[in-house]
């Protein structure tokens, strides 16, 4: 009884501890004081107004979005193919291509980031969309890619030859069998792969320019040397897509992971 | 050409010439130009041994690890009871979904975003401070940034949910029926724990630990907006290389030993929990 009164306190803690820093810039985005105050003096959404204003922040806004989009298209461009054969196909070098693949997971995003800048310096387009793209299309794959091979099962190969057998084509076969069978798992892969190239700095920070920013760079750059309220909002915004995200993800594909337990018992 | 053989190289022509573009060329280069000297261009360990046979740098190392170190600690000691409350505690289907999202929502939140909250609040008059004040606890405002407290408790936030998801989740799979067996057989819910349960979990702690170690080794904005210059952590002299001193072949030994040194303490992490996952 005490042990469990105990984890019961230590994990509504952690939850607090969890909430409290965005609730902190949540309420400090919305101060009126010139400077950043918490807690907030007055309740303003002025700040998010001088946001919406500001050419640079809407520059970033509108540079991490086409980012993350092309890069999430091509991402699951490369991670189909990859998944099926994975999953599918025995072959050389099988456990190679799977661990090259799923290697950008565990490879530290500074590490990628400056041989990015490196390499891309060498071909010529360093510090150009082009090369932030190919980055984040690297970090996105290995997601897509690992919530493509939990959906993809033995059965669904059934489905498919029976598809081949009644006289469908591969590419019908695909559309009409194979694609809608891992659409779940497409979709989640695709939302996280998203967000990781949405909120990246680390990666993103090398090939980045004054002209060319991300809206997580740019902040970044920004919180280093003056802090205002604006600043607040911006990462306020960031914080409300984030919550808006996890919502369509809860909604789409349900986010209750630990929920083994109804079939268990 | 069989057929099979042709739809195996298909399937695999598109990752493969990315990935060997764009993945593994660029890590290449990386790792010659770090063997290489930047002067003279010829093939040499000066930028290892820059590295290495100095003192100032294994400070350094010593830091990141240190950090990195205890993060995964307390990581594991909040993250534990967290996901147990989770899992086995909450009855409404409602309220764990809230601490779900709660658990997610900084996941998804840049972390720079949230390392920025943590500088509001751990200034001198950061709610921190006020806290610390008003329990009485100290009496002068205490300085977190700028210290390697203030960079471990960035730290422990964003790498929590890892460590919740990671153990949750192995909870989750645990098969009820051997706790119960055990309770029948008479052992104390204690006894049950650390005979059962907390062995059967081990592979999710392992793998949280090992996830939230490696991501503590490598941070750099989490450290470099809470240390305020007065902490040094190896990515920060990387990105000071690449970013403004423009040595590349120094830069690369720097990536190189932060991978090496990471990647074999991952290992041992990984070869200890085989070990006792198997017992």
């Amino acid at each position: 009884m005490i042990a469990r009164f105990v984890v019961r306190m230590i994990a509504l803690m952690a939850l607090a501890f969890l909430a409290l820093p965005l609730a902190v810039i949540i309420a400090s985005s919305m101060t009126t004081t010139e400077y950043l105050s918490f807690p907030p003096q007055g309740l303003t959404l002025k700040w998010y107004g001088a946001v919406l204003a500001d050419n640079a922040y809407m520059m970033s806004f509108a540079t991490s979005t086409l980012l993350a989009v092309c890069a999430t298209a091509l991402g699951v461009l490369i991670a189909i193919p990859s998944a099926l054969l994975l999953a599918r196909h025995d072959f050389p070098g099988k456990t190679l291509l799977a661990a090259v693949l799923a290697a950008p997971l565990v490879l530290p995003y500074l590490v990628l980031g400056s041989a990015l800048l490196q390499f891309t310096g060498y071909l010529g387009f360093a510090q150009t969309f082009w090369a932030l793209l190919v980055g984040h299309v690297l970090i996105v794959t290995p997601f897509i890619l690992k919530s493509l091979s939990v959906v993809l099962t033995r059965d669904h190969l059934d489905f498919e030859r029976a598809s081949a057998d009644l006289g469908a084509s591969p590419w019908i076969t695909f559309r009409k069998i194979t694609l809608p069978l891992i659409k779940p798992g497409l979709i989640s892969g695709a939302i996280f792969g998203f967000i990781t190239s949405w909120i990246n700095v680390e990666l993103s920070m090398f090939n980045t320019t004054a002209a060319l920013n991300t809206i997580p760079v740019q902040l970044f750059n920004y919180v280093q040397y003056s802090v205002d309220p604006s600043i607040a909002a911006v990462s306020a915004i960031t914080i409300f897509i984030s919550i808006v995200v996890i919502t369509l993800v809860d909604f789409l594909v349900g986010l209750d992971v630990f929920s083994n337990k109804q079939q268990r018992n | 050409m069989s057929s099979r053989a042709a739809l195996i190289l298909k399937l695999a022509a598109v990752p493969m010439l990315f990935f060997t573009a764009f993945f593994l060329a660029p890590l290449g280069v990386v790792m010659t130009s770090s063997l290489m000297d930047a002067s003279s261009g010829a093939l040499s360990g000066v930028n290892y041994a820059k590295v290495l046979l100095d003192q100032y740098h294994w400070d350094v190392i010593l830091t990141t690890f240190r950090i990195a170190l205890f993060a995964t600690m307390f990581c594991l000691l909040v993250a534990y009871p967290l996901a147990w409350y989770l899992v086995r505690i909450v009855r409404s289907d409602l309220w764990r979904r809230v601490c779900i999202i709660l658990v997610i929502v900084p996941l998804f939140t840049s972390n720079i975003v949230r390392s920025f909250g943590w500088m509001i609040m751990l200034g001198r008059n950061g709610v921190v401070n006020d806290f610390l004040k008003s329990i009485g606890l100290v009496d002068r405002p205490v300085r977190f940034l700028g210290t390697e407290m203030g960079i471990l408790i960035g730290l422990i936030y964003i790498l929590l949910p890892f460590a919740v998801l990671s153990i949750g989740t192995a909870l989750s799979r645990i098969d009820r029926s051997l706790e119960r067996a055990s309770k029948d057989l008479g052992a104390t819910p204690a006894q049950t724990f650390f005979h059962i349960t907390l062995p059967l979990s081990l592979p999710g702690l392992a793998s949280g630990a090992i996830m939230v170690f490696a991501l503590a080794a490598s941070a750099y904005v989490t450290p470099a907006l809470l240390s305020g210059g007065r902490v040094t952590v190896l990515p920060m002299l990387i990105y000071q290389q690449y970013s403004t001193v423009f040595n590349f072949n120094y830069g690369g030994a720097l990536s190189i030993v932060l991978l090496v040194l990471t990647l074999a303490l991952v290992g041992v992490a990984n070869y200890i929990g085989r070990v006792k996952g198997e017992r």
